[in-house]
């Protein structure tokens, strides 16, 4: 089953911690935002494979609920 | 009372105006960034319009009523539900004891306002219960809300559920990411020449996501300045941009170097840099809804006009803009 | 200069800015104080609140009581009656503040800076002593805590001080850090353009640093004397004088001050006159250096 990770809020890309074909567990940290100069980290919410990332590091004025990873 | 079971982002009890009178101490007057919103939520469940309640920025809380309530969200949409049932916004509505409050983010908009019949009582300091969260001032404890915590509601609310905001009595955010914000000219305008003014009013700034309640920085090009920036005594500082440390209105668009800085509501009240404009009161609805990444493109009003759009935006958060359902 | 007439500008809405001058001059912040206690004595209509600066004051009024122009006219007529400078006396507490100069605090800050933010970066003592025509940091350090410090004015931060030098001989520049530092721990003293300031709480900063205090400007459990009122211990019109201490002092201190038992030295009873202030100042050999 696919999991879609969306952006929880507005704001930049800070870090990007995975590509596509990596194997991450529940509760890895997969990609972390920037905004009102704070961290805002985003977890896989299962183990899977991450099948698409479609977000790069430094990426600025993203929306929320913009699908940025998907895990199958 | 109201259980925080997620605190959001950075979600802090404010009021307004804030916590006025201490600027000569260094103290901000926080309050709430779009005061316009802000107000006609607490109109909306029978509060004064000043009275304390919720700022919420760009993701939004979650709360528990522990007692019957009647309570209102404004400002932008986080897309709230009362016990899983989705719960419109510039409404007053009816929570009953033990009901869940809800909220993710918004999809227009950044920040959403909680105003709750009674009004939020927590402690009273320096005369507010406004957050100077970075500061430790007022709020819970000094800071933003955090889960686990209780915060203490008034009981002498007079709330009736079934209340809207008249559409045309609300800001209207943008949706293409341009907004057009007010500005006047001053304190230090004449520190900017002739061309670094036509460039400041005609370009299409940035808004950097290194923005806080403590200032909103802006990207885009270089300033250029007079004579007076240049040849000044060594006590202002070696930069074009420092002056001999003074007050920074709030509002402020201030030079940090090449950097605009605009000072809002936690902002530092001095310091040693200039501030050739000054965003009004009336526009500050604007930078409390806009998101990283916008686009603000400055228009210049006269003082006297800047006053005037702030009397008419204080008529709207009156009784007059409400309609029952 | 001081100017002959003060200069009003608009701050948006609001808010008004009055220039007395553009320099650094004790008499610029006799007359930004000395309007802010004539306007909370005439209860002027309209104004909401005055945060006097070094030669400036910030004024917030309410436009619906009263227009910028008029408040203006009326600050003017203000300005113009209050008794000349030449007799202006202001209370002024005196405030011993112990402090270690070249302390190894500051070092690690600027170290940090070097190692991660600008590889180029003079040491702050070395740059400030060289660019003022000092001998050695040695020598900033004499010069430096040779003075009194008048505090002209809170602000920036929650009970921060700006403050400048009563001895003219004491007089010094640095321009600021650009980029600015990230950190710079709580007590240390530092220098931007003419001023002297201490940073309240940890955070970053731009102002050449040098030394540090062990005693609480800000604290909000108000526990030693001098914060019975407000989590702040300063107000404008008090003047600082640092006192040396070393390492082993410096902990003492520390320590007492977290357990509330520190006893401040603050001095209650003086004036000061800027009549007599002018009077020894002209008496000053202006070029000589401690």
């Amino acid at each position: 089953m696919a999991h879609e990770i969306e952006l929880m809020t507005a704001g930049n890309m800070w870090k990007v911690l995975v590509k596509p074909g990596d194997a991450v567990k529940a509760g890895d940290t997969l990609f972390i935002m920037e905004v009102m100069k704070m961290e805002v980290p985003h977890e896989a919410p299962a183990d899977g494979t991450v099948s698409a990332v479609n977000i790069s590091e430094g990426e600025e004025g993203l929306d929320a609920g913009f699908v940025a990873v998907v895990i199958d | 009372m109201l259980e925080v079971i997620k605190s959001g982002l950075e979600t802090s009890i404010q009021d307004w105006p804030g916590r006025q009178g201490y600027l000569k101490c260094g103290f901000p007057w926080s309050g709430p960034m779009d005061h316009w919103s802000f107000r006609l939520a607490n109109v909306l469940v029978g509060n004064a319009p000043g009275t304390a309640g919720l700022e919420c920025q760009f993701i939004g809380p979650s709360l528990r009523f522990t007692a019957d309530a009647v309570f209102a969200l404004t400002g932008a949409d986080m897309q709230a539900k009362l016990d899983g049932v989705p719960v419109p916004t510039w409404e007053s509505v009816a929570a009953k004891a033990g009901q869940v409050l809800e909220m993710t983010f918004p999809k227009v908009g950044a920040r959403a306002y909680f105003a709750i019949a009674g009004g939020i009582e927590n402690e009273v300091f320096f005369g507010s219960r406004a957050t100077f969260n970075k500061g430790g001032l007022g709020g819970m404890g000094g800071h933003s809300i955090k889960v686990g915590q209780t915060l203490p509601v008034g009981t002498g609310g007079n709330g009736v559920a079934g209340r809207r905001v008249k559409p045309e009595a609300r800001p209207v955010f943008v949706t293409d990411k341009r907004w057009n914000v007010e500005v006047c000219a001053g304190p230090n305008d004449d520190w900017i020449d002739e061309a670094g003014q036509q460039r400041f009013l005609t370009t299409d700034w940035k808004l950097s996501s290194k923005s806080d309640r403590g200032g909103f920085r802006l990207e885009g090009p270089e300033w250029t300045f007079t004579d007076k920036a240049h040849n000044k005594l060594p006590e202002h500082g070696s930069d074009p941009a420092n002056i001999v440390d003074h007050g920074y209105p709030l509002g402020a668009i201030n030079l940090a170097g090449q950097t605009p800085i605009i000072l809002v509501n936690d902002w530092p009240d001095g310091g040693g840099f200039i501030n050739p404009y000054t965003v009004p009161g009336c526009a500050f609805w604007k930078l409390g809804q806009s998101k990283p990444g916008e686009i603000y493109h400055f228009q210049q009003i006269s003082v006297t006009e800047a006053q005037a759009a702030a009397r008419r935006i204080t008529a709207l958060c009156t009784e007059s803009s409400i309609e029952t359902l | 200069m001081i100017y002959d007439a003060p200069r009003f500008r608009p701050g948006g809405d609001r808010f008004l800015e009055i220039e007395f001058g553009d320099e650094l001059n004790l008499e610029l912040n006799f007359r930004a104080q000395g309007l802010g206690q004539a306007i909370t004595r005439e209860k002027v209509k309209g104004v909401g609140e005055i945060a006097p600066f070094f030669s400036s004051a910030l004024v917030h009024y309410d436009p619906d009581l009263i227009g910028y122009e008029d408040l203006c006219r009326e600050l003017k007529r203000l300005i113009e009656s209050v008794a000349s400078s030449n007799d202006v006396e202001l209370e002024s507490r005196l405030i011993y503040m112990p402090a270690m100069y070249l302390d190894p605090w500051s070092d690690e800050a600027i170290d940090q800076y070097i190692e991660k933010i600008n590889p180029n970066k003079e040491r702050d003592p070395d740059f400030v002593a060289r660019i003022n025509g000092l001998e050695d940091a040695a020598q900033l350090v004499r010069v430096h805590s040779g003075t009194e410090y008048w505090v002209a004015a809170l602000g920036f931060w929650p009970g921060t001080p700006f403050m400048m030098p009563l001895d003219p001989r004491c007089r010094l520049f640095a321009p600021k850090y650009n980029p600015p530092r990230t950190y710079t721990k709580t007590g240390t003293i530092g220098m931007g353009g003419g001023a002297t300031a201490i940073y309240p709480v940890d955070g970053p900063g731009g102002y050449q640093i040098f030394a540090r205090t062990p005693v609480p400007i800000w604290d909000m459990q108000q526990k030693l004397a001098p914060f019975k009122e407000a989590p702040y211990l300063l107000r404008p019109t008090d003047r600082m004088k640092f006192i040396h201490v070393n390492r082993e002092e410096f902990d003492a201190i520390e320590r007492q001050c977290a357990e509330g038992s520190y006893q401040m030295n603050v001095v209650g009873y003086q004036k000061i006159s800027l009549q007599s202030y002018r009077a020894w100042v002209a008496t000053l050999d202006m070029n000589a250096r401690f």
